[in-house]
């Protein structure tokens, strides 16, 4: 083969731009391993590639660069299942795993079946008492009204751009105009900021109020929609609102 | 800011396997103007180019046990994972509804200003190189590196054999290496 004539084909820029089929990826490599001249040139072309995108650089905001290091020191290493007891060789013999088994099997259940329970005894008191703070585990009774009632209209509150993961519900009572929200996931807001709710009224934006967004796991009342609001958004705002939205810290979107 | 020489290749990419968060903010503040500008150059709304940049860190910190340093160097596995992810963004079904529906904020908030903003981007870095192709080299480029199809499906698509796709692909990124410095 002539390897030279292979080298300069172009094949190792569509190689190293990741534009090859899988034949072409599997031959080269074939050759690769054959001709330290085509290895070479194949990391000559990756730096000097390397290089060239390094001079275009295109910044994200420093808003965006904030969210992704936050992210990053955020991130937890995956767990390793090799070091885990369950790959451990077992030098049991059969009889006493099986009784070895029997008997977590047993505590195992026992202390199930107690916790299970206790849990449903605090879930039926829960119950009883309406509008009491809870744990997060069961929604009060004033709540659970409200997720029943046939004449309330729910609105999904989707994330917008950056916020695609937020996520809330709401019920309006277009009667009453109240409106709960439900926070399913939305950054805490922090005490110089708050979240503040603008509902479309004639394709303009109607300032709500500010969400109380600490009481997470049950609703947050709010009052005072127009009957003839269309969509709602919520926008991130300086502390106490604005008398106008801030179209970038646009957080949530949803229409009726 | 950090000092970018802080690693040698070989040292980050052993911080990076070890999950060392230190090295994944050293390669996000490294390279991230030229991830970046890749994934911009494929996806021009700003939003959504973020959220890309952002899922690319995850699936670095999630993968990269499956990089080999023997197989490439670290910039190359990248560069191509970022643009992958980008042609897939551009693939799901979230984001070609917000194309055919403009998502409330877009239709509450006027966007011009931040579309013409899109359109400078473009004109940076290597698009603007495969802009200056002959059409016959661009078309088949654009298609592959920035569209992500196949040889095959670029060949049905244009309506030209398969072996004639190959060498216009061939020719086309020798030109730009000519070009491209």
């Amino acid at each position: 083969m002539d390897i030279s004539n292979y080298i300069s084909s172009g094949i190792i820029e569509l190689y190293v731009m990741g534009l090859c089929s899988e034949d072409e990826i599997k031959e080269l490599e074939l050759l690769r391993q054959q001709y330290p001249e085509l290895h070479t040139a194949i990391l000559d072309y990756e730096k000097e590639l390397e290089q060239q995108m390094q001079k275009n650089n295109t910044m994200p905001s420093a808003v965006t660069d904030k969210r992704i290091i936050d992210t990053i020191d955020n991130l937890k290493p995956p767990v390793d299942n090799n070091t885990t007891a369950l790959h451990q060789p077992v030098r049991f013999s059969w009889y006493k795993s099986v009784a070895a088994a029997a008997v977590v099997l047993l505590a195992v259940s026992s202390f199930f079946n107690y916790t299970l329970y206790k849990k449903t005894k605090k879930q039926e008191e829960a119950l009883k008492t309406s509008g009491s703070t809870q744990n997060g585990i069961t929604l009060p009774l004033a709540d659970y009204n409200i997720l029943k009632d046939p004449s309330i209209t729910p609105v999904a509150m989707y994330g917008v751009g950056s916020h695609a993961i937020c996520r809330c519900t709401m019920f309006w009572d277009k009667k009453t105009g109240k409106l709960y929200i439900m926070i399913h996931h939305l950054p805490q807001s922090s005490a110089s900021k708050d979240y503040q709710l603008w509902a479309m009224v004639n394709n303009e934006l109607v300032n709500i109020g500010i969400i109380n967004d600490a009481i997470r796991g049950r609703f947050i009342e709010m009052g005072n929609v127009p009957p003839g609001a269309t969509a709602f958004t919520v926008t991130l705002e300086k502390a106490g609102g604005n008398t106008a939205p801030t179209k970038e810290e646009t957080y949530l979107t949803g229409r009726i | 800011m950090q000092n970018q020489n802080l690693y040698t290749e070989e040292g980050l990419v052993e911080a990076l396997k070890n999950h060392q968060n230190e090295a994944y903010r050293h390669l996000y503040l490294h390279y991230r103007g030229s991830l970046y500008n890749i994934i911009t150059q494929i996806i021009p709304d700003t939003e959504t180019a973020n959220d890309v940049l952002q899922e690319v860190l995850v699936t670095i910190w999630q993968n990269i046990d499956k990089y080999d340093a023997q197989k490439g160097r670290l910039y190359t596995w990248l560069l191509n994972l970022t643009r992958n992810a980008a042609i897939n963004k551009t693939r799901s079904k979230n984001y070609k509804n917000s194309l055919k529906n403009e998502d409330i904020s877009n239709y509450v908030f006027n966007t011009d200003e931040k579309r013409a903003y899109s359109q400078n981007i473009n004109q940076i870095g290597l698009r603007k190189e495969v802009s200056r192709l002959k059409e016959e080299l661009k078309i088949v480029l654009e298609l592959s590196y920035f569209n992500g199809f196949t040889q095959e499906e670029i060949a049905k698509a244009l309506n030209i054999p398969l072996g004639t796709v190959k060498t216009r692909l061939r020719n086309a990124v020798i030109e730009l290496r000519k070009n491209f410095v």
